[in-house]
């Protein structure tokens, strides 16, 4: 088999977990405690849209007309409210998870 | 006597519902980010990664269910506006046509008006009762269809809503810590 035939498998399997539109090159070394990071931040900004979506929620009042159509739709907004806000929490929580982990990288590359 | 036929607020409830899409719009943006956090952490290698990249794709998928949920909850709620101010036209030319034909509300029921009438004047009266009775009929009906899909639809999604609450819902937060440890 001629050598440009041949597959570098550990550029396949790279390719295999990026999108077709992101051009990967092996020759780069990855920054793994910046991949942390970026995805440390994404989870911060996440956590902060589920909270104002949850305060959003609850700073409105739909009337519906209806005492019992009231009622499915407030225990609705409240439901939705609070499952954005635990949300928000878990998001927090992973995301300081990440960082620490980025530390630990950062720290175990310069050791 | 004569009383409003539709109660409600369409406009409120447009209103809370345009902003839960809105929401579950932004939403999505966030989950992308997340997505592209998740991509290039596929690159990674090591324990720590691999859960890195488990927490975050867990989290996405916790996300993206928040906002479908959200934006079916908005768009049951436009429907029901949409719904309401149907509803409310119908019950305003419901309560022209009672009180052109001398008649009253009692609630959701046309009657005839109290004190004495002539027996020529009564009878004309009450040969009108169907038919307006049926116009307002056709306003509460209406009106009532809407609030029993209504009713249904924001219970499906609370159901959704608690079990994204409950504790079973949070892997990431337990898939990053077990990253630490790792």
């Amino acid at each position: 088999m001629p050598a440009e035939h041949h597959v570098d498998p550990t550029r396949l399997e790279a390719a295999a977990c990026f999108d077709a539109a992101v051009p990967f090159d092996a020759a780069v070394p990855l920054d793994v405690a910046a991949c942390f990071d970026a995805a440390a931040t994404a989870l911060a900004r996440s956590r902060a849209a589920a909270l104002d979506a949850s305060h959003e929620l609850l700073a409105h009042y739909a009337d519906t007309g209806e005492a019992a159509t009231q009622r499915t739709v407030d225990t609705l907004v409240n439901q939705a409210g609070d499952a954005l806000g635990a949300l928000g929490d878990a998001f927090a929580g992973t995301s300081r998870t990440l960082q620490a982990a980025a530390s630990r990288q950062r720290h175990a590359q310069g050791a | 006597m004569t009383a409003i036929l539709v109660h409600g607020d369409h406009i409120s409830c447009s209103r809370v519902g345009g902003g839960m899409r809105r929401e579950s719009s932004r939403l999505r943006e966030h989950g992308q980010f997340l997505e592209d956090a998740a991509r290039e952490l596929a690159a990674a290698e090591g324990p720590d990664a691999a859960a890195a990249r488990s927490s975050c794709v867990a989290s996405l998928g916790v996300l993206r269910a928040a906002a479908d949920l959200l934006d079916d909850a908005g768009a049951a709620l436009q429907r029901y506006a949409t719904d309401l101010a149907e509803g409310h036209e119908l019950g305003r030319r419901a309560e022209l046509r009672v009180q052109g034909a001398g008649l009253f509300l009692d609630g959701t029921r046309v009657i005839e008006p109290w004190g004495p009438a002539g027996a020529h004047e009564s009878e004309l009266r009450r040969a009108l009762v169907p038919e307006v009775q049926a116009r307002v009929d056709l306003a509460t009906a209406h009106v009532g269809r809407a609030r029993g899909r209504l009713r249904r639809e924001m219970a499906r999604l609370s159901q959704g809503f608690g079990s994204a609450a409950s504790p079973s819902a949070e892997p990431s937060s337990r898939a990053a810590s077990s990253s630490t440890t790792t």
